[in-house]
């Protein structure tokens, strides 16, 4: 065999390799040579293959392990959000079960897994009826509640689960008894607090107060107010911290809730006296009020809330002739009652109690009558040492007094059935309120942009039109920040208005105020 | 008279919108492939309606006065157009995207011209209570007051994604010609009244 390598012994060109150890010999003399097998392992793709070896990984059972690694890490992750999430073992471990099946037991690792574990938390909780927000869990796992959410979706779409609706009174039922600004108030007082705020809460869904928000400001506000109500010093700011939620919302619920007690109270014959900034004195009243018509039987439940109507004339007979009658107190509910009884309203045929002409003396008269009575009622009356915290009075009588709590509105409902009682007050969303106003408000516009119009194009005939009613077009821009003094404040709305208005644009098109698309049809349509 | 005109108003064809609400177009989405390799630069330099920041997004953004839309167009020559209020808003605005690239110097044409989705909105002028339909229509409904105010309503057929807000507000998106948007809208209609709160 010749080679290019010469033997160090006989300088012949035939060295080979031993077939034992493969060490160089020259195959004439028999003379092992030195070492020389060098082979340069030139790396990238075109390089010699060879294998690659990665010490510790090899074979199973060590703590390098990848997969193994993995689903410790997975584990322990899951452990630990259900430990701050406060979470039974048997839940934890019914949503390590949804991950495993989600993952196909391979769990994982990454954000995107701690996102699913938190979604697995929110849907094994909901399905189970447990009041668990996702913002709640969103802040433990550190993402946004849309992608929580989106997770969410998934993982209900992938396990074809049906997701419960997140129910706001077992919300309320949890907020109240585990917040901890209610921790020192006592389990008497909690109990009712819980009534009249189921109660409350009901009549928020009722009101659609609830519907298409956020169910916790909700909580928040409703928490505030029983606090209120029975005394309890409450700060709105520190309730929303404890719910995670944001304080501005908490007070526009809040005075959502105000607002619609005030309206509830118009049905009451001193209702004109009460607003939003007064309504905490009034406030037993006036659940009491609603507390009885949700308790009257609904004879006929089409009938909206002026057609209930008052005896208002049996009520001022009654209290201008009977000397200490009148007196509200727990034994005088019942009699109350028969304030609000439908059948005392055949007696007058009223639409509503502004319809009735009595004056303000005699309404006053009544009302003062009452103050007076129940501040001697309130003062006679001892008060009830198990309430720790008390600020200054708002409530006419002491808690004890008003609140019956016997209405099935302070049990848990259904919404069907929440829809249906009368709790005095039958209202529109709000966000329908706004869009109604603002077809109104761009009605007012149309009607003014015609006018000017016509002005423009006959202006001898301007001052004959007695159609159009000047007087109201006034304050169609009154809402505006800047004043002008000119007579018709014209803005950038109006002048589309005119605009579409003059290409022959229908008026029901622009009374939807879709006025971009408008343009884009009907004025750039070339 | 002036004002004869400015009253005028067809009446709705109850034949074809038997609720009398005809849902408006708010955004048509179109896409057509212009058959050529862009150099996407040399447009953005060439053009100035046209923005291009390849670290942000792959596609040049070139938007147009009239129809009022705006167009992403890719470098291997395929172009979305978005924002027409009508089809033929869209195509005439397609048209003029790719008349622009043809006259930066580019051999582009116009192929497979499509409207991809048509969203629709209109108000059925009614409060409509979420939780009694999102619990009778639970199959199609998603209503999660916690991440989303509206409810979103995937109907089957037509294949069609409804937004239905408690105003009365309604979106109807995933449409490929208006018929389905309106036929989808006839179809939700009834099923709105049943949840509808009567005003007093």
């Amino acid at each position: 065999m010749e080679n290019s390598r010469s033997c160090k012994s006989c300088q012949k060109h035939t060295i080979g390799s031993d077939d034992t150890t493969g060490n160089p010999v020259c195959l004439s003399c028999g003379t092992l040579q030195d070492y020389d097998n060098y082979d340069a392992q030139i790396g990238g793709i075109s390089g010699p293959t060879g294998t690659q070896v990665r010490t510790g990984t090899a074979g199973s059972g060590t703590v390098y392990n990848y997969n193994e690694t993995k689903i410790y890490n997975a584990q322990k992750e899951i452990e630990d959000l259900m430990y701050q999430l406060g979470f039974s073992s048997l839940k934890s471990s019914e949503v390590k079960d949804m991950v495993v099946k989600v993952t196909d037991g391979e769990y994982g690792q990454g954000r995107w897994f701690t996102v699913l574990i938190g979604a697995c938390a929110c849907i094994v909780m909901r399905i189970d009826g447990k009041p668990l927000a996702i913002v709640t869990v969103a802040n433990i796992v550190c993402c946004d509640i849309y992608e929580l959410g989106r997770m969410i979706y998934r993982v209900v779409d992938f396990l074809d689960l049906k997701l419960p609706e997140f129910d706001i009174v077992d919300s309320f039922e949890h907020y109240i008894r585990n917040a901890p600004s209610f921790s020192e108030v006592s389990e008497d007082l909690i109990g009712r607090m819980l009534k009249q705020g189921v109660f409350l809460v009901q009549c928020l869904v009722k009101w659609y107060v609830t519907t298409g928000r956020r169910p916790l400001p909700v909580v928040a506000a409703v928490l505030v107010f029983v606090a209120k109500l029975n005394q309890v010093d409450v700060v709105i700011e520190d309730v929303a911290n404890e719910l995670q939620v944001a304080v501005v919302t908490c007070r526009l619920r809040y005075k959502e809730l105000l607002e619609r007690l005030v309206k509830v109270a118009r049905g009451l014959p001193w209702g004109e006296d009460v607003t939003v900034k007064n309504i905490m004195k009034h406030a037993t009243f006036v659940i009491q009020y609603m507390e009885l018509k949700s308790m009257s039987k609904n004879r006929n439940k089409n009938k909206n809330f002026e057609d209930v109507g008052f005896d208002l004339d049996y009520l001022i007979d009654d209290c201008l002739s009977n000397g200490n009658d009148y007196a509200l107190d727990a034994d005088d509910t019942v009699n109350d009652s028969q304030y609000f009884m439908m059948d005392h309203s055949k007696r007058l045929s009223i639409e509503g109690p502004n319809r009735f002409q009595i004056s303000q003396e005699c309404l006053a008269m009544i009302y003062s009558k009452m103050k007076d009575e129940m501040h001697v009622h309130e003062s006679t009356h001892s008060r009830d040492n198990s309430i720790r915290k008390r600020k200054r009075g708002y409530g006419m009588l002491s808690y004890t007094d008003w609140w019956k709590g016997e209405s099935e509105m302070s049990k848990k409902l259904l919404v069907k059935q929440i829809v249906e009682k009368d709790v005095g007050l039958s209202v529109m969303p709000p966000s329908f309120d706004s869009g109604c106003l603002s077809y109104e408000r761009r009605k007012e516009k149309i009607k003014a942009a015609k006018y000017r119009i016509h002005k423009t194009m006959y202006p001898s005939d301007a001052s004959s039109i007695d159609t159009i009613d000047v007087g109201s077009l006034e304050h169609v821009n009154a809402g505006k920040r800047r004043k002008r003094k000119m007579k018709f404040d014209v803005d950038w709305e109006d002048f589309i208005i005119e605009t579409l208005l003059l290409h022959q644009v229908e008026e029901v098109e622009i009374e939807k105020g879709y006025y971009k698309t408008l343009m884009d049809l009907h004025v750039f349509n070339y | 008279m002036a004002d004869q005109g400015l009253e005028g108003s067809q009446p709705v064809d109850l034949t074809k919108h038997p609720s009398g609400i005809v849902p408006t177009l708010q955004n048509i989405v179109s896409t057509v492939n212009l058959d050529c390799k862009l150099d996407l630069k040399a447009i953005a330099l060439q053009a100035r309606n046209a923005e291009y920041n390849p670290k942000r997004f792959a596609a040049v953004i070139m938007r147009i006065r009239e129809p009022k839309t705006t167009a992403l167009i890719f470098a291997s020559g395929k172009m979305v157009c978005t924002g027409a209020k009508s089809e033929q808003q869209s195509k005439l605005a397609a048209r003029k995207y790719a008349r622009i690239i043809q006259k930066l110097g580019f051999p582009a044409k116009f192929k497979d011209f499509k409207i991809q989705n048509i969203v629709g909105s209109c108000d059925v002028k009614f409060p409509i209570r979420l939780e009694g339909l999102a619990y009778a229509h639970g199959a199609f409904s998603s209503y999660e007051p916690e991440l989303f105010p509206g409810l979103i309503y995937r109907m089957k057929q037509p294949k069609i994604v409804l937004l239905i807000f408690v105003s009365g507000k309604i979106v109807i998106t995933g449409a490929k010609v208006r018929d389905e948007t309106y036929t989808a809208f006839e179809n939700i209609y009834p099923v709105l009244t049943e949840f509808r709160k009567n005003q007093q």
